[in-house]
């Protein structure tokens, strides 16, 4: 079983013809909520595995940053996704998405507390016991901070990898766009943290609204961002990349070249 | 700054969704900028779930989304979309394409608007807007289109 490896991308059922007809591609990554624990595949991934391509599922409901213990049915389906398309590991946020019964809709932080890096600890260990591959654990991108933050973004996250051992889903467009709206300077995050606990990275355009900029994974990737992906590969290049796209699907050939962006960034091959 | 970690996430998925206040501590602008982003977010998956709908409202689906979900938290996309499509109805402003496609989903399944919808088992029509829609033995068929 290997891992990620190269230049990937999201399949998403929109493009999976253009997926498919990628000469190239070793990986890909699929929304683990959107693919049922039993029946067939999707008739794309099915042919994606067929082909000896890598797929991840990428969990975004699981909520381990939620005060509640994590939901085991969540974590048994993430597992019997794995399960079913082979995968090395599975991926999910370090965030929470839902609270008091009611859902957020999307990914939220979590404060960068110690009480908050005992609930995801908790809720991660209590996942790895029932999954049956590792798991990678993405920071996310956040338009607004806890007031009561007591660690910075790199003590906070080392401490939660540090703690359970998981491997590192850094997102190069989660942390240009923290540090953009915070007047941050990404590259500084790069330098503190465990850059060799990455077993993949994310890649996503963004867009400018109301004064903020969001990771909207339905714009272009932003040269800054790529800036930020070279930055990052030479001080350790990961050993695969995901583009990330989600609605508002270009053309093919503005896919290709995103791809291409990746692959020329770092130093991967082309799989277009 | 400290407590119940549960309460306060509550408190502020309630501000982000629920049209509760902002927690003490938090910037309000930027609570509010995450708030429309996340309306957005969901219009776009409720869009994918009623393409007609969608469709039909063309320009002003965002706004009439983003104004209907305001403090609504989410049901999942298929009851958004089924709740937004009959208030409108109730309202006299559904597009036709949405009134179609309302049409073939109370068809095809039963919602009672308060728990998940259930594929009907028996066969049924689904009229509004002047479409009607046929549902037997689970395949949906437009048999009349909607006043224009």
């Amino acid at each position: 079983m290997t891992g990620p490896h190269g230049v990937g991308i999201g399949w998403r059922p929109e493009i999976a013809g253009f997926v498919a007809d990628l000469p190239g591609l070793r990986f890909v990554e699929v929304v683990a909520e959107g693919v049922a624990a039993a029946g067939p595949l999707p008739a794309g991934l099915a042919a994606l595995r067929e082909r000896g391509v890598t797929v991840v599922p990428h969990g975004v409901r699981l909520s381990l940053g939620g005060a509640e213990p994590v939901d085991p049915a969540r974590v048994a389906h993430l597992g019997a996704v794995a399960q079913r398309v082979g995968a090395p590991l599975v991926s999910e946020h370090i965030a929470f998405v839902r609270a008091g019964g009611v859902e957020a809709g999307h990914l939220l932080p979590v404060p960068r507390s110690r009480e908050a890096v005992d609930v995801v600890c908790a809720n991660v260990a209590r996942a790895q016991a029932a999954l049956p591959v590792p798991i990678a654990l993405e920071p996310i991108a956040a338009l607004f901070d806890w007031p009561d933050d007591e660690l910075d973004e790199a003590d906070f996250l080392t401490e939660i990898l540090d703690r359970t051992g998981a491997f590192l889903l850094l997102d190069v467009a989660n942390v240009y766009a923290n540090a953009r709206n915070r007047g941050a300077d990404p590259v500084a995050l790069l330098d503190r943290l465990p850059l060799e606990r990455v077993s993949y990275v994310h890649v996503a355009g963004g867009a400018e609204h109301g004064g903020y900029y969001h990771d909207t994974h339905a714009d272009p990737v932003p040269p800054a961002v790529l800036d930020l992906l070279r930055e990052l590969c030479a001080r350790h290049r990961p050993p695969a990349l995901l583009l990330e796209r989600d609605g508002h699907y270009p053309p093919a050939p503005a896919l290709r070249a995103e791809l291409d962006a990746l692959a020329a960034a770092s130093g991967f091959p082309v799989v277009t | 700054m400290s407590g119940d970690l549960a309460e306060r996430q509550a408190a502020l998925v309630a501000a982000l969704v629920a049209g509760g206040p902002v927690p003490a501590g938090f910037d309000p602008a930027a609570l509010a900028a995450a708030g429309a982003a996340l309306l957005r977010k969901r219009a776009g998956e409720v869009a994918r779930h009623w393409p007609l709908l969608a469709a039909g409202l063309g320009p002003q689906w965002s706004a009439t989304f983003a104004a209907w979900a305001a403090g609504r938290p989410t049901g999942g996309s298929l009851r958004d979309g089924w709740d937004l499509a009959r208030d409108l109805r109730d309202r006299g402003t559904l597009p036709p394409l949405g009134a179609e496609e309302l049409a073939g989903r109370e068809a095809s399944h039963r919602y009672d608007g308060h728990t998940p919808p259930r594929p009907r088992r028996l066969p049924a029509l689904g009229r509004t807007g002047g479409a009607v829609a046929v549902q037997v033995a689970g395949r949906v068929r437009l048999l009349r289109p909607a006043r224009h």
